[in-house]
Parts: structure tokens; C-alpha cells; sequence
């Protein structure tokens, strides 16, 4: 299994590179200038220069290119062009907070949806079943930001019970799980639908194949078929969905950050992207990129866990 | 239904210790604002959102009263003008110290300005200060500004915040990070930390009993304030309806009839607030060259509908080069200004030989009467944008919209490549707004326009160096009527200040020096 792991890892190396190159070649697309950014509206063009030139922004693009992969092998990720601060400062700053908006929200929406989806395919066709793919269905089509924005007026502003502008505090405090009640419920909410949806459609599946019916044979009980007969082998095309939604979490936080001024990494990454200021960008793009591919990895790791065959493939 | 439910789930939230109107008698003065700077380094940070830090966190040597326009003191008590104009003689306080408890001496207002124009600082904003011969420092209390010519704008120029007196040792100490990692000044407040894009923190300082006279009291009377950035317009307004915040001058335009009607929130208007939005035309591109085609859009823009639909009733026309509340501001050339008059457009292009095409589009020569604006992708510009091309096109005019996001418009409207540019611009004095804009050397930034004439130059010139301020009032007036008359400019709109705060705030009084709705902060009290 290790062995696997370690392969999987350096396959991702390249991956790696090619985003970082492709993140690199898209932001010398942007038609932006950062050292106009930097110098202001009113700077005249021998300041513009000149802050070209302390940017480094004048050498060619395969150097630029490659006195930045000769930093990051060194460890460096960098300055940031616009606030002088140290890329990895800021992206430490910021990833404590995304992760911890994306555990606050997996936390609730995966045990709900497979709850839901579970019942679901257990009364399919009755009223709790429709019940729950209207719900479902309305938390696949409603966008994030509408929900956001739902939840601030109904809990923030309406009811005027808990707080909706930034991260009050750790999220072991009291102060910290108010603040991050809502961004979590909107991020989560998307979350629910689709794996109600996928867990249903497992479960529907399952229930009708012959271990369960021989589980019901031989007198096993309803609970124990459905939660562990039934349930546990309907997990694995759910868990490929939550590996794949998770990183699609990682888009939806960019616009709940931006909704509940939530501090994490999503912001920073566009903030830097709109501002041309490419070493932070860079740094985001790598962050985000590992993420993505150590999520990839964990789901597949679980695979062999649900299912020992997968492991010996 | 409301009243139960509101009141069980408080309930609740309270006896776990989460009401957040119980933490917010707890909390500082939070202030909501949509974007934070870069950084608070003075002589770098030109942003309105570094500048509104900036004034509480520094001083600078004269201040600016709420009509911004009439210069008071501030670390100088008092100065003096020599005869000629070039010498400046500034009489410091002596009570004066910095975060840190080190009194400030003259050698530390000589440090910071020179610091401002040093050419290796490379400040964008260096040229504000004047053609400086030298500054210096015959005793600790005394500043010495010598200046090559005279400049008539000095005073307030050093009202900004770019003239803000630092530390040198704090400069010396952060280096590259002063201003992003620590800030050590004389103002009421002093730094204590800055998450960008989240929050900057200061708490009072506790020398401070130096403020401006115009506010009633000397010294800071909130312990901490918070400066807290929340993008989304929404939830900006919502977080100031819900208490969760306790001022802001960034509402939505949309929500300010809204915030009026709210109990326990006020509402607050600055009147002599300067914040245009202009239309400008390249001179020396082919269509936009000819005076013509300009006159004609300027009688073909209906800037009372503009306003009314773009701005929600919270905008002011624009119906002059300059707003009329500024120093210098002259009637005369305002009259000058085309009145909205589409038949009197589509006559002056008929008379200048630009003829309707098939798709109503006019032409001469075979040239199409098109041009192609640029402009920031803003809350306001795309609607203010279609309404004039609208406007534009039922006289035979043809304006290509080009929007971009903030950023990277900056770097398109350094370039060459449009024809025409929308911007808005916060500004003090007419010699100011107009040095900026037209004087040739500023070619092709900020002078977009690249507007190029010797009188225009010389009247500039005239203005900027006036020791007289009759003669200044002459030469802006002279060149008020030369721009208006040869219709660089389409002026549209000027931007209101509307100064958002709780019940919990006392003393909210709006500013608006260089768009810092709080300028020092002096009077605000929390009175729970």
C-alpha cells in the first residue's frame, strides 16, 4: 500500500510542474500590468519603469520562469509583488482557515446526505422519499452565493442571532463555532444534495442485490441489512463523489469567503490572481494543486479500505 | 411567529454565550469597508483604502477642515510664508510623541518628507510635494521648506497623507515591511496588527492630545478600533442593519434609502465632498481629434437621467469641468459647458460634415464617427457606460464600451490603445485636479488625453506658482474655460460621501480628504 502511495506521489510531481507552468504562462496572459498596480493611477511612466524593473518584471519569461522554479526547489516561495509579505506567511495565514470552513462543513453535510439518502432508498417511493429529493434536489440547484446570502438575511439579519462577517475566532470556541456556523452551512449545504442523490441511487442498488437478499434469509435484522450489508458496499461510488465535490468545495469557498469575509485561501488566490501579483498566485495555484491531488490520493486509499479487493488490484 | 422564534433561538445562542449582540458591547469600534490596501507605508500607499488608515495612524504637518478646504494646524502650530513664495517656515509643537513614547522632533518631519521625495523611494506620489530646493531643521522645533519656485497647492498637499511624519527608526528597523509588518507614528492611534483582506487593528495612542481644532476633542476616545474588511455589498449592508458593525462609508448605493429608514442607524452626508466621474476624449486619435465629434457628445449626454438611474438619486450632475465646491471653481467656464441638446449635437456634426451612414452611424472621409472607451469595471461605469452609448448613438455616434476589472484596468489605461477613457477621482483644489490631468509633461499618463497646448501649460504653470491667490484664481479660471470650450472632458457625475454608523457610535462626522470618510477620528466615542 505504501508503495502504491509513494508511486502516486511522484506521478503527481509532473502534474505539478505542468500546473505551475500553465498557472505561470495564464498570468503573463492577463492583460494587467502589476507594476502599474503597484505604482498607482497617477504615476507617471519613469515610475512605472522603474518599479518594472525592481519587480524583476523586465527579464525575459523562460528567466522569470526559471529563477522561480530555482526558489521554490530551495524552498522560497517568495514575495509577494503588491504587500512585500513572505508568499508562505500569507499562505500559512490562509490555509488554517480554508481547511478548517471545509471540515466544518463536511462534518455535518456527509453524515447528513448518506442519512438522507439512505432512508430515502430504504421508503423509496413514499412521502419522506419525495420529501428528500425535493430537498436534494433544490440544495444541487440552488447556487452557493444565493444560499449564502439566504442564511445571512434569515440568521443574521432577520433573527440577528449569529455572526456573519469573518472568522470570530479558533473553531474549538464558542466564539469561533458561531462564526463559523453560517459560511459552513452554506458550503455544506451545497455538499448535501448530490450525495443524498448518489447514496440513494447506491443504496436502491445494494438493497436489491443477492447478499442482502440472503442477509434477509437468514433472519439479519433490517438495521443491521441496510447499515451493514447494505450501506457499507453502496459507499464506494459515494465516496468517489465526495473525493470529487471536495474539490470542487475548494471553488465553492472561494465564493463563500468572499460572502462571509472568511480569511482563507480562496480569497487570497483571487485577490492575488486580479492583482497580477504572480508569486502569490503561484503560491495558491501549488497549494490548491496539492490539495487536490492529496484529496485524489485519500479517496483512493479509502477505496481499499471499503473495499479489500481494490487494494490487491 | 417571528417574536417567538427570534427570541427562542437567542435565547438559546445567549445562554451558550454566542449572541453576538451581547459580544458586541464587548467588541472595539469596527469599521466595515469593501477592499484593503497593500500596504500603510505613506509615500507608497496611494490607495483611498491605505490613506484612511493612514490618517489615523500619522500626522501630518497642517490638517484640513470638514469643508476641505481650509488648512489648520496639526504637529505645526503655525507658519510662514516668505514673500517670494519659496519659503515655508513651520513652527512645530513641542508635546508631540510617537507610539512608542519618543518625542518627535523637527529632525523627524525633515526625515519623513525628504524620505517622500527621494528619487531611490521611487513614491508615485513624490511630484505632490513640489519642486523641494531643500528641507531642513535649524532647531528641534522648527521645519525650514524651501521650494525652487513657489507652489501654490503646498499647504494642502501637506495635508495628505503621504506627508505623514514616521519614525525613522521603525523605516529603518522593518525595512521593505515597514507599513505591512509594524508602523510606529505620531497619530491618535497606533498600530497593532494587520491580516490583509481581513483586519487592521489599532489601539489609542496614549500621548495623543495634539488633534486638529476642528474637532472638539485633542485626543483619541475609543480604546481600539477595527478595521474590517467585508467585500460582498450585501453583506456589508446587512452586517451594519444586523449591529454587527458599528460604522462604514462604503454602502451600497443602493441600500442608503434603505439604511435611513432603519432604527438605530444613521445616516450622514458630506457636502463638500469631491469625487468626480469624467468621460475624457485622446485628442490625437483620429474621431476623438476633432472638436466637433467632442462638442457633439457632450450636448448628446443626458447626465440628469445618468445619475438618476445609476446612482439612485445619490449622485450629484456634473455640469462643469471641476465641481463647483471647489477652491477655484469658476461659473464662468461652467457656463461654457454644452447643455443636453441632442438636436444641437446632430446639428454641430452635420455642420462639421459628418454625415449619417446606412446604420446611422455618421461618417467622414470614410472614417466612421466610432471610438472605443476604456474604463474600470466598477458598481457604476458599465450602466453609466450603456446609458451613453445610448445617448451617443441617436445622434450618429458610435462608442465601443470596454470595461476591466480594477486591476487590470489600471494596466489597460496605461496603454495607447483606446480612443476615449472613463475615470473618477478624488481631489482637493482645481490647481491640483487640473496639474494632474493636463499639463503636457503628465503625457500619456496621467494624461491620457494627451493633451498637449503651451497655454495651457504656461496657465498651469501660472496657477501652480502663484504667490498671489488672485492670480491663482485667474490662471485655473482661464483654463477651466480653455478645457471646457475645447471639450476634453465630458464631466457626468459627482460621487456623494455617505457616512453609514450604529447607535452605539458617538460623534460620526464624514471627512472626505482624499476619500477618508473618518479623517482622524478625534470625536468618535462608543457609548456602550
Amino acid at each position: 500500500m505504501w508503495r502504491n502511495v509513494v508511486q502516486r506521489l511522484l506521478l503527481a510531481l509532473p502534474v505539478l510542474l505542468g500546473v505551475l507552468l500553465l498557472g505561470f504562462l495564464l498570468m503573463q496572459v492577463v492583460p494587467n500590468d502589476p507594476a502599474v498596480v503597484r505604482a498607482g493611477p497617477t504615476a507617471t511612466v519613469e515610475v512605472i519603469e522603474a518599479i518594472r524593473r525592481d519587480l524583476g518584471l523586465d527579464k525575459p519569461l523562460a528567466v522569470q520562469f526559471g529563477l522561480y522554479l530555482s526558489r521554490l526547489l530551495r524552498g522560497d516561495l517568495g514575495i509577494s509583488n503588491i504587500n512585500n509579505m513572505p508568499v508562505a506567511t500569507e499562505l500559512g495565514n490562509t490555509v488554517g482557515p480554508t481547511l478548517e470552513l471545509m471540515v466544518a462543513s463536511l462534518v455535518w453535510s456527509i453524515p447528513l446526505g448518506i442519512a438522507m439518502g439512505t432512508v430515502s432508498a430504504y421508503r423509496r417511493h413514499s412521502w419522506i422519499d419525495r420529501i428528500i429529493m425535493a430537498v436534494s434536489v433544490a440544495g444541487v440547484s440552488v447556487p452557493v452565493f444565493l444560499l449564502g446570502l439566504g442564511l445571512v438575511w434569515l440568521f443574521g439579519f432577520y433573527w440577528q442571532v449569529l455572526p456573519f462577517t469573518g472568522r470570530t475566532g479558533p473553531i474549538w470556541t464558542l466564539e469561533g463555532l458561531a462564526g463559523i456556523a453560517l459560511p459552513a452551512l452554506t458550503l455544506g449545504g451545497v455538499f448535501v444534495g448530490p450525495v443524498a442523490r448518489m447514496t440513494r441511487s447506491a443504496v436502491l442498488d445494494v438493497l436489491g442485490a443477492d447478499h442482502v437478499r440472503t442477509a434477509r434469509a437468514k433472519g439479519v435484522g433490517e438495521r443491521a441489512v441496510v447499515l451493514r450489508h447494505a450501506l457499507r458496499n453502496a459507499l464506494i461510488p459515494v465516496v468517489t463523489l465526495i473525493g470529487l465535490q471536495i474539490g470542487f468545495l475548494l471553488g465553492g469557498a472561494v465564493v463563500v469567503e468572499t460572502i462571509f469575509s472568511w480569511p482563507g485561501i480562496g480569497r487570497l488566490a483571487v485577490g492575488a490572481i486580479l492583482s497580477s501579483d504572480a508569486p502569490m498566485a503561484q503560491g495558491t495555484i501549488i497549494i490548491l494543486s496539492v490539495g487536490f491531488i492529496l484529496i485524489n490520493l485519500a479517496v483512493d486509499m479509502l477505496y481499499a479500505v471499503l473495499d479489500p479487493r481494490v487494494g490487491q488490484t | 411567529m417571528k417574536r417567538i422564534a427570534t427570541a427562542a433561538i437567542a435565547a438559546g445562542l445567549t445562554a451558550l454565550g454566542l449572541d453576538p449582540a451581547a459580544a458586541q458591547t464587548k467588541a472595539p469600534l469596527t469599521i466595515l469597508r469593501v477592499i484593503d490596501a497593500d500596504r500603510y507605508d505613506p509615500i507608497r500607499s496611494t490607495a483611498t483604502a491605505a490613506v484612511e488608515a493612514l490618517f489615523m495612524l500619522a500626522d501630518t504637518l497642517v490638517s484640513l477642515d470638514f469643508d476641505l478646504k481650509t488648512v489648520k494646524p496639526l504637529l505645526a502650530k503655525s507658519w510662514t510664508v516668505s514673500p517670494d513664495g519659496k519659503t515655508y517656515t513651520f513652527d512645530l509643537r513641542q508635546d508631540v510623541k510617537f507610539c512608542d513614547g519618543r518625542p518627535m522632533t523637527a529632525a523627524d518631519v525633515v526625515y519623513s518628507l525628504k524620505r517622500w521625495i527621494d528619487p531611490a523611494a521611487r513614491s508615485p506620489v513624490a511630484n505632490r510635494a513640489g519642486k523641494v530646493k531643500e528641507i531642513s531643521a535649524p532647531d528641534d522645533h522648527t521645519v525650514v521648506y524651501e521650494l525652487q519656485e513657489p507652489f501654490s497647492d503646498l499647504l494642502y498637499q501637506l495635508t495628505l497623507a503621504f506627508a505623514s511624519v514616521v519614525d525613522k527608526a521603525s523605516v529603518e528597523t522593518l525595512g521593505a515591511n515597514f507599513g505591512v509588518q509594524g508602523f510606529n507614528a505620531t497619530g491618535p492611534y497606533c498600530w497593532v496588527s494587520w491580516t490583509p483582506r481581513q483586519e487592521l487593528v489599532m489601539k489609542k495612542n496614549p500621548y495623543y492630545n495634539w488633534g486638529p481644532p476642528m474637532y472638539q476633542n485633542p485626543s483619541p476616545q475609543v480604546d481600539q478600533v477595527v478595521w474590517k474588511v467585508v467585500p460582498e455589498a450585501n453583506t456589508l449592508m446587512a452586517a451594519m442593519q444586523a449591529k454587527q458593525a458599528d460604522l462604514t462609508y462604503y454602502p451600497p448605493l443602493f441600500s442608503i434609502d434603505t439604511m435611513k429608514r432603519v432604527p438605530g442607524l444613521t445616516v450622514q452626508q458630506q457636502p463638500d465632498y469631491i469625487y468626480d466621474v469624467f468621460f475624457a476624449f485622446r485628442v490625437n486619435k483620429p474621431v476623438s481629434d476633432d472638436p466637433a465629434i467632442r462638442r457633439a457628445a457632450n450636448m448628446a449626454i443626458n447626465r440628469d437621467a445618468i445619475v438618476k438611474a445609476v446612482y439612485f438619486g445619490h449622485g450629484t450632475p456634473l455640469r462643469s469641468l471641476l465641481s463647483p465646491a471647489v477652491l477655484d471653481y469658476d461659473a464662468k467656464a461652467a457656463e461654457l459647458l454644452p447643455h443636453y441638446d441632442p438636436a444641437g449635437a446632430a446639428k454641430v456634426l452635420d455642420e462639421a460634415g459628418w454625415k449619417p451612414g446606412a446604420d446611422g452611424i455618421r461618417a467622414k472621409d470614410g472614417q466612421r464617427a466610432s471610438f472605443i472607451v476604456y474604463g474600470l469595471r466598477d458598481d457604476q461605469n458599465p450602466r453609466i457606460s450603456e446609458a451613453m452609448q445610448a445617448d451617443l448613438r441617436k445622434v450618429g455616434l458610435d462608442m465601443q464600451v470596454q470595461l476591466w476589472d480594477a486591476t487590470v484596468g489600471w494596466g489597460k489605461l496605461a496603454t495607447q490603445e483606446f480612443d476615449s477613457f472613463m475615470m473618477s477621482y478624488p481631489y482637493g483644489t482645481a490647481t491640483e485636479a487640473m496639474n494632474l490631468y493636463f499639463k503636457s509633461t503628465q503625457a500619456p499618463t496621467p494624461n491620457r488625453m494627451n493633451w498637449k497646448d503651451a497655454r495651457t501649460d504656461q496657465l498651469l504653470e501660472a496657477a501652480a506658482t502663484a504667490v498671489d491667490p488672485a492670480k491663482r484664481t485667474e490662471a485655473n479660471a482661464e483654463l477651466q474655460r480653455q478645457l471646457t470650450e475645447a471639450n476634453v472632458w465630458i464631466p457626468i457625475a459627482t460621487r456623494q460621501l455617505w457616512l453609514v454608523s450604529s447607535d452605539r457610535v458617538g460623534g460620526a462626522r464624514p471627512h472626505g480628504l482624499y476619500g477618508a470618510g473618518l479623517y482622524k477620528g478625534l470625536d468618535l466615542t462608543l457609548k456602550r
